[in-house]
């Protein structure tokens, strides 16, 4: 009787110890042993190029290559650290546009962001919220957009660039660059669907105090959705801050690529320093490794927003 | 809500329509004569256009805010699509766009009889069919084995999350190197008695080396999405299956299986479309080569689009790759919705 009752208060409690009477046989350990050596040994595989990477942008290219047939290719040739960063130094000093590729990438992702965020949100709450003749056939088509994988992307957009005379300057190349990143159809779907979920009753309540339907949007809705913006925000600088391809078509010029198309530069510089090759590309990493750091409770929450699509 | 309204509107008709939200701005605008006033002479809030009832503010704020998004749609996403379609029956080059032909199908049969572009997608589809299910397997794998609250597993699972950190380039210009002649990997090849190998300059390993290193690089990211999957599974469900008699085994093809299968489906669909895309590893390490043995469909749209500037040909092949591409996300669709 009193197990019964037990069970039915506290299920939880009771049923855990359950896992730890299982008798510990030799099969059970040597499944337990395998799994844990695969783990390290994959592990190893999935951290050794990046500690490579670091470790030998500390180091002179002579040393790399010295060390390259030892263990000591992945410890620090010098525990003074003042010198682990001469390729940094020299990265700066034989790139005169590396500093400016940093300040372009911060440029470009900060402009994207803001207007990600911006154009698609108040689409998605149009979308969600305002209804209006052709609202629901935009909707479709943006859920469309998001199913059929069209594989047009930068040939035609390179026409129609061109076409309106984005390609001319230099500055209009920024243009150029910069507004096709902004609509997205996923985004705006992902706001529309978020917005979808908040209580009516917000809107209801701002309408009888006498705000209009901008002002519910802007004062009210918005902050209350911090969430899917922080969400959004995140992919979306991720995403800029990693884009090669459309880069390195866009910006012929040195003094405008962003640090990923610049990368090719440092990598294809003759005579080639691989110590300066590798820290460009730690350099490149770092804010994204920071992005990751601090925000990973929405990446977490956005990648399993967008898994649940 | 507009459900609301639109009864309201029917059983009140068109002449005196007055209702609660009608009257309410009254409140604080203007003070409406009451009683007296003829509310019929206001102009409505509320108008019917196909016999669905709108409200104008709605309306009009709604149009605002998708009118950005809706202009740059039109430019960058629709556009695009349309012109590609239309001058994949031209003869278009990027330079002389104002002197375009009508070829008919001529770019079509053309792409049918070209070697070069059945090359590139016979590298494109080795690639899918071999990372999708190798990255699918080991993100699930992981994932599976990191699904329970061990301090190692945090560890674990933030390791295996490290090279999503890495973007495709920094992936690319990192294992370039490091596949380089006299490179790391050489090195330890050397070492462990297994010979210098070409790598990026052999034709047959080229591919291998992008296919592990995609794999590499984007397995933390869907083993991530997994997680959160099985997180989402209530402990009660396995809890009741135990005390009913289910072992591991069956618990994990009665249970897991069925409930992980949505993001299971998202994950394979995602990847397999960005896998039919490859293009930034191939460009950055080979450059296609070598002899074409890494040449994607992507890159090779993109090489005939930009590169040689037959912008005619370049969108007949997109079209087409575009039509395949869809047939498979879309029955891959409707075969994983049938399953929920």
């Amino acid at each position: 009787m009193e197990k019964i009752q037990k069970t039915v208060g506290h299920s939880a409690p009771v049923h855990k110890p359950k896992k730890h009477h299982k008798p510990l046989t030799p099969a059970r350990v040597t499944v337990s042993m395998c799994k844990w050596i695969g783990l390290t040994v994959l592990c190893v595989l999935f951290l050794f190029p990046i500690w490579w990477m670091v470790i030998s942008s500390f180091k002179p290219q002579t040393v790399i290559y010295e060390q390259l047939d030892s263990f000591m290719t992945f410890l620090p040739s010098t525990w003074n650290v003042g010198e682990w960063f001469t390729s940094y130094v020299n990265l700066f000093n034989s790139f005169d546009y590396f500093g400016t590729a940093i300040l372009n990438s911060i440029f470009y992702c900060a402009v994207t962001v803001a207007g990600v965020l911006l154009v698609n949100s108040i689409a998605g709450y149009a979308l969600a919220r305002l209804e209006f003749p052709g609202s629901n056939v935009l909707t479709t088509i943006i859920i469309l957009l998001i199913i059929v994988p069209v594989e047009t992307s930068i040939v035609p957009q390179y026409v129609i660039l061109s076409h309106l005379g984005l390609l001319s300057s230099s500055t209009a190349r920024v243009a150029g660059y910069l507004l096709p990143g902004i609509v997205s159809a996923f985004y705006i779907f992902m706001f529309r669907q978020y917005f979808m979920g908040m209580p009516k009753e917000l809107e209801e309540a701002a309408e009888i105090d006498g705000a209009g339907k901008v002002r519910t949007y802007f004062v009210i809705i918005m902050p209350l959705a911090k969430a899917i913006f922080a969400t959004v925000a995140i992919f979306t600088f991720m995403g800029a801050w990693n884009e090669y391809v459309f880069a390195d078509l866009m910006f012929p010029q040195a003094q405008q690529k962003p640090l990923q198309a610049f990368l090719q530069l440092v990598n294809t510089y003759n005579p080639k320093d691989l110590s300066m090759v590798m820290a460009a590309l730690t350099v490149s990493t770092i804010p994204i490794a920071i992005v990751y750091i601090f925000c990973q409770r929405y990446i977490v929450e956005g990648v399993s927003f967008s898994g649940l699509k | 809500m507009e459900h609301v309204y639109e009864k309201e509107e029917a059983s009140a008709g068109a002449p005196a329509e007055v209702t609660f939200a009608d009257t309410l701005p009254a409140a604080g605008g203007a003070v409406a004569a009451p009683g007296g006033g003829k509310p019929r002479r206001r102009r409505s809030r509320y108008y019917t256009l196909f016999g669905k009832t709108y409200k104008k503010d709605n309306t009009i704020v709604g149009l605002c805010f998708v009118l950005p998004a809706l202009v740059l749609g039109c430019i960058f996403v629709i556009a695009p699509i349309v012109i590609s379609l239309s001058y994949s029956f031209t003869d278009a080059y990027l330079l002389r766009l104002d002197e375009v032909h009508f070829v008919g199908f001529d770019q079509f049969v053309k792409a049918f009889n070209d070697g070069f572009l059945w090359n590139a997608f016979g590298n494109t589809m080795v690639f899918v069919v071999i990372t999708v299910p190798v990255q699918l397997c080991v993100a699930l794998g992981l994932a599976l084995i990191l699904n329970t609250k061990i301090k190692a597993n945090t560890f674990f699972r933030w390791a295996f999350f490290v090279p999503v950190m890495l973007s495709l380039a920094v992936t690319s210009f990192l294992w370039g190197n490091l596949f380089e002649q006299d490179g790391l990997i050489n090195a330890i090849l050397i070492k462990l008695g297994i010979g210098e190998q070409p790598f990026l300059d052999d034709p047959g390993q080229a591919m291998g080396i992008i296919i592990f290193i995609s794999i590499w690089q984007g397995a933390g990211y869907q083993m991530l999405i997994f997680l959160s999957g099985l997180k989402n599974i209530q402990p009660e469900i396995y809890e009741a299956a135990s005390l009913d008699g289910a072992n591991a085994t069956q618990r994990f093809f009665y249970i897991t299986i069925p409930n992980i299968l949505p993001t299971f489906s998202f994950v394979l669909i995602t990847m397999l479309i960005g896998a039919f895309r490859l293009i930034t590893q191939p460009m950055i390490m080979t450059q296609g080569g070598p002899e074409d043995g890494t040449m994607t469909m992507s890159y090779y749209i993109y090489q005939q689009g930009i590169t040689f500037r037959d912008v005619g040909y370049s969108s007949a092949i997109a079209m087409i790759y575009t039509i395949f591409m869809s047939v498979i996300a879309l029955t891959l669709r409707k075969v994983m919705d049938v399953k929920d």
